[in-house]
């Protein structure tokens, strides 16, 4: 039978590419902060290089994040009533106090790092593992509350954006690495065992990203009217480029072959473009989650 | 509020009484009408759906403000505290009804209050006033004498999206259900 729809109302969704680019930073922050406290944290000398590089990276990345939020703001002047009218049902609120909080954290712990006082870096870079989890994890659930968007409404949302960002971090920190060894300290001898392992950590997180986002797509397929459509829309939709091409193609299955296959392993640049793919490949996944879950008409 | 879309005529004046009562700007709307047509001729049928804020019992829009710029008054009226908005949109999200919008003047959010100011002072929404059919029926649902009670309890009745457990507060009598599917009709937008 056919059905047409001769009138109805949208109303424009004035929200985007800009949450969705703050997204990214978070998880960027988070995934080089936890990279950071390896050394710092847990002791394992082979990461030393990279913990002040993280820690500056991670502090920067959520300085900018908090101002692309106001920004986007319609209102950005009454910032302030987040702080004195909070909800605490809302994530948003949570977000207030852990990026206030996160930041803050960093910055003490990158004091004394740089200070060499290492055991008040151990402490505070535990405390802030939790933080950095917290701050990427309640973006993933300012998603997943948002109930009225069948994409977002996922108890996997927070995991994936998790994994997503452990992802992405690690291949900033490849980038900043190779950045560092082979352009910044050309003269130097330089150790590319560093290298190879954070490439190792970046396929097992490409590989647990893949994992979840089958899983999302799997119960997707399955679950109701609105579900079923919405993973369509992923699958051969408006998105479908996007999600097939590049979220999974280049930001997940070149760099995998990149990393995995013996002859390019071990060879630097390689290594670099499955970095920068990957990285692209997440910045399209926050695109897809916050731009695609917001196309679903409602009424 | 009921609508009685067995007697509703798809005339628009709902729309145009609450733009003129609210003053809503150009291009955004807090109550409107879909229009549907389905079948193949000569058996063809033509359905419309008012669609407005739901009031919901279990508003998730109430729940993800972050400011507690809208909340819910004592008789189920969701209202929205115009100059504590910050412009997040987060309720805009999470609206099941795509009944919010911004306000393309002053940058904040709004949406149909039941004409919160008009029930106030005694009045019936401007909407269900205007209505040339009578088709909206307006009333307290706790009061088992009211019109809105005898009537629910006489008819079968449906709400939009009842599976997302927000309660809402709009019953429609009578209501097709391809137009309240958000996509039955419409490809265009995948």
């Amino acid at each position: 039978m056919d059905v047409n729809v001769i009138y109805n109302v949208e109303h424009e969704m004035h929200l985007g590419t800009l949450i969705a680019l703050y997204f990214y930073l978070t998880g960027l922050s988070a995934g080089s902060f936890i990279i950071s406290t390896f050394a710092y944290g847990f002791g394992m000398v082979k990461y030393k290089p990279l913990g002040k590089i993280g820690v500056v990276m991670a502090t920067l990345l959520l300085i900018i994040a908090p101002m692309i939020l106001l920004i986007d703001l319609a209102q950005p002047l009454r910032f302030w009533h987040l702080i004195l009218y909070l909800r605490i049902t809302s994530p948003i609120t949570w977000g207030t106090f852990l990026l206030t909080l996160y930041p803050i954290n960093c910055m003490i712990y990158g004091y004394f790092m740089f200070k060499g006082n290492l055991k008040r870096t151990k402490i505070f870079g535990l405390i802030g593992i939790p933080l950095a989890l917290m701050v990427h994890g309640y973006t993933g659930f300012i998603l997943a509350l948002g109930k009225a968007r069948v994409l977002w409404n996922t108890a996997i949302m927070p995991p994936i954006f998790l994994v997503s960002a452990m992802v992405s971090g690690l291949a900033m920190m490849i980038l900043v690495v190779i950045v560092k060894d082979y352009f910044i300290q050309r003269g130097k001898e330089h150790d590319p065992t560093l290298i190879y392992g954070l490439g190792k950590l970046l396929v097992v997180s490409i590989v647990l990203d893949l994992i979840l986002i089958g899983i999302d797509l799997t119960v997707l397929l399955t679950s109701h009217t609105e579900a079923y459509i919405a993973a369509l829309m992923l699958l051969e939709g408006s998105f479908s480029h996007l999600f097939l091409g590049v979220e999974v193609f280049l930001g997940a299955l070149v760099p995998l072959f990149l990393l995995l296959f013996p002859l390019t392993k071990r060879w630097v640049p390689g290594i670099a473009i499955a970095s920068v793919l990957t990285m692209i490949g997440i910045l399209a996944m926050r695109y897809i989650m916050v731009v695609g879950g917001l196309t679903i008409p409602l009424s | 509020m009921v609508i009685d879309l067995r007697r509703c005529i798809g005339c628009h004046t709902c729309s145009v009484a609450c733009k003129a009562e609210n003053r809503v700007p150009l291009g955004v709307y807090r109550s409107w009408v879909k229009i549907i047509e389905k079948g193949n001729y000569p058996n063809i049928s033509r359905h419309f759906l008012p669609t407005l804020c739901n009031q919901c019992d279990h508003p998730p829009c109430v729940i993800n403000c972050p400011v507690q710029a809208t909340w819910k008054l004592e008789n189920g009226i969701i209202i929205i505290d115009e100059h504590r908005c910050i412009g997040c949109k987060y309720c805009l999200a999470s609206c099941p009804y795509n009944a919010r919008h911004i306000n393309p003047l002053i940058p904040i959010v709004q949406k149909c209050t039941f004409c919160h100011h008009r029930v106030y002072a005694g009045l019936e929404p401007a909407c269900v006033e205007a209505c040339p059919a009578r088709a909206r029926i307006f009333g307290d649902l706790n009061n088992p004498q009211g019109e809105v009670a005898k009537l629910l309890s006489k008819h079968p009745f449906q709400v939009l999206k009842h599976e997302m457990g927000t309660y809402p507060q709009v019953y429609y009598i009578g209501a097709d259900l391809d137009a309240m599917d958000p996509f039955a009709g419409r490809k265009e937008w995948m």
